[in-house]
């Protein structure tokens, strides 16, 4: 008993700590720019595409046999295709938005969701059904000696601890650094951000960019971790994602990963123990997303409550 | 040659034109006012100078440089600093977090550190309360923060919109002095007031805007002296 | 400065502006005196065009259509470029009002026609030999005809785009009524022709799409020349003076598409279904075209009515097992739907803007997952719901054919025409919203909540009841769905219908009438017609979103009286209210 539950607990943070990873770029973009990015989850996508196309088309059959030298460049190669990608979208689908009404650039962000998700399917080879995606990482359990033992995969732990120390580098940068200050100046006020001589364009471009290596990263590590990756695997995760940084108070880099923890073990916990089983943990985490909307939309750690019009 | 001189501005939002033809000119050293009524356009006008907005016609120049069409952040590092209305500090962030923003465009890292002691002199409570988070501070300290941010790009030309806007009168005494030191200290200062009488005592020259368009100029003392600003912004002004 | 010295009165530029701006300034500048030379030479040319040879060799599936090969020819496209070169010169030799935007327009048309089919053949060819020079044989008519469009676009941008014509003539009125009715007809023949380009959809002609995309073409070109002209202008205002002649008119008019060349089971099937999505997108259209509240969920609407009716087929596999009459199936269905929507919409009472989208979009979720499960056995999980019975009244079942006289109508016409009524009155159910206090009450909430929540208007319930209703429509097209596909599944129901849902709102223009209902006929009827292309379909469609947001987000039919969501705000006009934080009490 105790160790199943210990298991999903371990289950629930690994893919917590992945979300965790998505979640950042969602809080980022939202903070700077009030925008949903819906193609966030799809940046995700893409990394993990991006990654795979490093491995499978550029890297020497040497290199790919070593995971200590494959996992580096696989995931820079991930992370690049990502932050592309991410600052292509914010450059030519929002940037010409950026004084419109509210609606026209989350409508945007569903196309631009739909049109990354078609482009891969179309343009890259074999991705009409889902591709496998190999280890990259220490092959194996290990199995955690409390109770009956409780396993967890090497490339879980791979993915918690980077998005762990990850989280932690990000919150330094902004909290710490010239460029990080004026990524709070701009989202607390766009226009005296300007009067202090930040370029918004510039800082936005950033939040983007470093939004999309996040998210790139998570890609290769999820694919590493599941072993095979598809075209739908940035909505899902993605809407969790989004849920997490709501569930942080949005803005909030710590938020964020916390969220994205709880939404990991309420699916794993939910899909274990709630009626219905896994088959209806989706649903547990859609229930949450709605309840903290409605009840505590600034979310846990939320400074102020947000309610946008 | 002014230090700095509009010409002709026009500024419009969509197909409302908020300044239709402002012209004025700062020469250096000076304090600059431009007087006028609520919704005359002079927020609009130090908006475009700063180059938040981009107006439909006119000239700014610059040392003779026309400015008009670069963005906001390069003029800033031409050294022209701009305080906006209502304040506007990042209020979750402390007050050296806000100064530190002031000073983004330098990458003098001594000179930064001087500039920020000397407003920590010129505003001794925002030295002792360096920390605090800025939305935490009364509406004056915060003025001070708002100019003392202003101050820390080192700017050749602060333009302060409204400094007096809901402070108290003494706190008012207290800024206009402060801008008065600085000017004695080099720095050209171009104000926008509604608080028409102290402006102008204080004013090396005026400007009166008046529905979009720059009406009436003058010394502040003369401008003080003239009927036709009594009559219009003097009345309110004299009794406050 | 010795004393107060007054500024000169200022002297705002009140001269025109210059007439050409732009890169193109001095060239434009110097054809303006013969802008009209130019419009009559483009069309001669044009033409000229069309009679030569497209392509210099066979395609490999066969001659292109309109044996492209040869020269001379007065079908299809062909037959399309000669009409807008015609037009082209006729308009710019008789000077008629607003001569030169006409011209423009039938321009961009030919230009269409002559870049669609150039394009395709170069492609299907394999290289620009196959609209020049290969093999001996010579083949300039893209080309040629493509300067043709150009000259006449350059003429009227040289003699300057005149404003749109308002034109009103006072007719008799049987005048006027005869006009509308053989408009209308006009339009519903030109709507079977647009449906059957390219021969029947299902029959084999491999170029099929691109015959119709160059309709499209010509057909674009000549409408945006009759709307340049200001004629479509005056057939609205007409149509807006006899409102319910024109609705009872157009509503036959509808109901005549069987007896054109659509008419066959192929397109009475494709139409039902844009019916069920148009009366889908309405519904939708009162939640966000005129309450102004983002759904992403809204399909789950359209699926609990189609389940419900499913439920109560007498469907062997649905767990109710009981069979009803199918208007109260219907009846059922749509009040099943709007309990559903009045749920989904009470969390706006806390939630708003695009965190309440996101609830929405949680709910349908949550319904599509629940009918994968196959929640309380009554959706059938991923085996769905068959063999829902046919509607039938007496022994008639609505999917076969029937005869009338010697004239055989295509089967699932009783389908089409129950679906018209439908969305016919689904129409006329917003139509009226739209103009009552309650719809008034949504405008002001989605202008302005606040303002409208001060100026005494109950926002809360009024918003739920905008979910309420509009669920309640699709709940209605959900049922028709069920019987009319025979199937209900989960798979139906999915976000990406949800989006396009959406689109065809947004296509169509929100919160108008017409819009919904051309948006959701655009959206599956391109598909159906470019099934070609149809590895691409989704690709192009997350971009056309993406590019109607930027280029045109007020849709085609834009709504008059909308400001807000999505329509251009002035350039800079959010940035200047200015946000002061707030300051605490002096000292």
């Amino acid at each position: 008993m105790l160790s199943t539950f210990l298991s999903q607990i371990a289950n629930g943070l690994v893919l917590g700590s992945l979300i965790a990873l998505i979640a950042l770029g969602y809080t980022m973009v939202y903070g700077i720019i009030t925008l949903i990015n819906f193609a966030h989850g799809e940046i995700f996508m893409v990394g993990a595409y991006g990654g795979l196309a490093t491995l499978t088309y550029l890297m020497p059959t040497f290199i790919a046999q070593r995971w200590y030298f494959a996992l580096p460049v696989v995931l820079v190669g991930g992370a690049l295709i990502s932050v592309l990608v991410a600052v292509a979208m914010e450059r030519f689908a929002y940037r010409p938005l950026r004084n419109a009404p509210r609606l026209a650039p989350l409508i945007t962000a569903l196309g631009v969701s739909v049109a990354l998700q078609e482009a891969v399917r179309v343009f890259y080879p074999g991705a009409t059904a889902a591709i496998p995606f190999p280890n990259l990482f220490i092959e194996g359990t290990w199995i955690i000696p409390i109770g009956d033992g409780v396993p967890i995969r090497y490339t879980g732990i791979l993915l918690i601890v980077v998005s762990l120390v990850l989280a932690f580098g990000l919150e330094r940068f902004i909290e710490r650094t010239r460029m990080g200050r004026a990524m709070r100046a701009t989202s607390q006020d766009r226009d005296v951000a300007r009067l202090m001589g930040v370029d918004p364009d510039r800082i936005i471009v950033l939040t983007f960019a470093i939004g999309g290596a996040l998210a790139g990263v998570a890609g290769v590590l999820y694919g590493s971790y599941l072993n095979n990756i598809n075209i739908d695997m940035g909505f899902q995760n993605g809407i969790f994602a989004f849920t997490a940084a709501v569930l942080g108070g949005i803005g909030n880099i710590r938020g964020a990963v916390i969220g994205g923890l709880v939404i990991g073990l309420v699916k794993a916990l939910g899909g274990q123990y709630l009626p219905g089983g896994t088959a209806y943990d989706y649903v547990w985490i859609f229930v949450v997303l709605i309840i903290v909307l409605v009840f505590r939309p600034q979310g846990f750690f939320g400074e102020t409550e947000r309610v946008r019009a | 040659m002014a230090f700095l001189s509009v010409r002709d501005l026009v500024v419009a939002y969509g197909a409302i034109q908020a300044v239709r033809g402002v012209s004025f000119d700062v020469e250096q050293g000076e304090i600059v006012s431009l007087i006028g009524s609520n919704g005359a356009g002079k927020t609009t006008t130090l908006r475009t100078v700063s180059g938040l907005l981009r107006p439909v016609s006119g000239e700014i120049l610059l040392n003779g440089e026309p400015i008009q069409k670069l963005p906001a952040h390069q003029i800033l590092s031409k050294g022209v600093a701009h305080s906006p209305e209502g304040r506007r500090l990042f209020a979750r962030m402390s007050v050296e977090e806000n100064l530190r923003l002031g000073a983004y465009t330098r990458k003098d890292e001594a000179g930064v550190l001087k500039d920020m002691q000397r407003v920590y002199d010129l505003f001794p409570v925002l030295g002792e309360r360096r920390g605090n988070k800025a939305g935490l501070f009364s509406g004056g300290e915060q003025q001070m923060l708002a100019i003392g941010r202003a101050l820390m790009s080192s700017p050749k030309l602060l333009m302060l919109d409204e400094p007096s806007m809901g402070l108290s009168p003494i706190m008012t005494q207290k800024i206009f002095d402060t801008v008065k030191e600085l000017r004695d200290a080099g720095t050209t200062v171009l104000l926008v007031e509604q608080n028409a009488l102290s402006a102008l005592a204080l004013s090396d020259k005026a400007y009166v805007i008046d529905l979009g368009r720059t009406t009436l100029s003058g010394t502040g003392r003369e401008l003080l002296a003239d009927p036709r600003v009594q009559e219009a912004y003097l009345g309110e002004g004299a009794s406050t | 400065m010795t004393a107060v010295t007054e500024a000169p009165p200022a002297s705002t530029p009140e001269t025109a502006p210059p007439r050409h701006t732009g890169r193109l300034a001095g060239l434009l500048g110097a054809l303006a005196p013969r802008a009209r030379l130019l419009g009559i030479v483009g069309g001669v040319v044009a033409i000229l065009g069309s009679q030569l040879p497209w392509a210099t060799f066979v395609l490999n599936q066969g001659a292109y259509p309109e044996l492209a090969t040869l020269p001379f020819g007065f079908t299809g496209f062909r037959l399309h470029l000669v009409i807008l070169g015609l037009a082209t010169i006729v308009v710019a030799a008789v000077r008629v009002p607003a001569a030169n935007r006409i011209v423009r327009n039938l321009g961009i048309g030919i230009v269409a026609v002559a870049v669609i089919n150039g394009l395709y053949i170069t492609v299907e060819g394999g290289g620009l030999g196959a609209i020049t020079a290969a093999d001996g044989a010579v083949a300039f008519g893209s080309v040629v005809a493509l300067i043709g469009g150009v000259l006449a676009i350059l003429g009227s941008a040289a003699g300057g785009v005149e404003p749109r014509p308002e034109l009103d003539w006072n007719l008799p009125l049987w005048v006027e009524w005869l006009l509308l009715v053989v408009i209308f007809v006009l339009m519903l023949l030109v709507v079977a022709a647009a449906l059957t380009s390219g021969g029947q959809g299902g029959v084999v002609n491999p170029y099929s799409g691109a015959v119709f995309l160059s309709f499209l073409g010509a057909a674009g070109g000549a409408f945006a020349g009759l709307n340049a002209s200001g004629l479509l202008g005056y057939v609205a205002t007409l149509s807006e003076r006899h409102r319910v002649f024109s609705v009872i008119v157009l509503l036959i008019v509808a109901l005549g598409l069987p007896l054109t060349s659509a008419g066959t089971e192929y397109w009475m099937t494709v139409a039902s279904n844009i019916g069920v999505y148009a009366a889908t997108a309405i519904g939708l259209n009162i939640v966000v075209g005129l309450a102004g509240l983002l759904d992403l969920g809204y399909v789950a609407f359209l699926g609990i009515g189609a389940f419900v009716a499913a439920n109560l087929s007498g469907a062997t596999a649905s767990a109710v097992g009981i069979h009803l009459p199918f208007v109260l199936v219907m009846v059922i269905s749509a009040v099943v739907a709007g309990i559903f929507g009045a749920i989904v919409g009470s969390p706006t009472l806390r939630v708003r803007g695009d965190y309440l989208a996101i609830v929405t979009l949680a709910f349908g979720e949550i319904f599509v997952r629940s009918a994968q499960n196959n929640i309380g056995g009554l959706t059938g999980g991923a085996n769905a719901i068959p063999n829902i019975p046919a509607v039938a009244v007496g022994d008639f079942r609505f999917n076969e054919s029937i005869t009338i006289g010697s004239v055989q109508l295509p089967s699932g016409v009783m389908y089409y025409v129950l679906i018209v009524l439908l969305v016919a009155g689904v129409m006329l159910v917003f139509g009226n919203l739209k103009n009552s206090r309650l719809g008034r009450a949504w405008i002001a909430i989605r202008e302005d909540e606040d303002a409208a929540s001060a100026m005494g208007i109950r926002t809360g319930p009024i918003k739920i009841l905008a979910f309420l209703l509009g669920a309640t429509l699709a709940g209605l097209a959900g049922a028709f769905f069920a019987h009319k596909t025979g199937v209900v599944a989960y798979d139906s129901f999915r976000f990406l219908e949800s989006v396009t849902l959406l689109s065809a709102v947004i296509l169509g223009g929100m919160g108008t009438i017409p819009g919904a209902v051309l948006g959701a006929s655009i959206l599956f009827v391109l598909p159906e017609k470019l099934r070609e292309f149809s590895d691409y379909r989704l690709l192009i469609f997350g971009l056309a979103l993406v590019l109607i947001m930027r280029f045109r987000p007020q849709g085609i039919v834009a709504d008059k009286h909308r400001r807000a969501e999505l329509a251009e705000e002035p350039e800079d006009a959010a940035k200047e209210a200015p946000g002061p934080l707030p300051t605490r009490v002096e000292p």
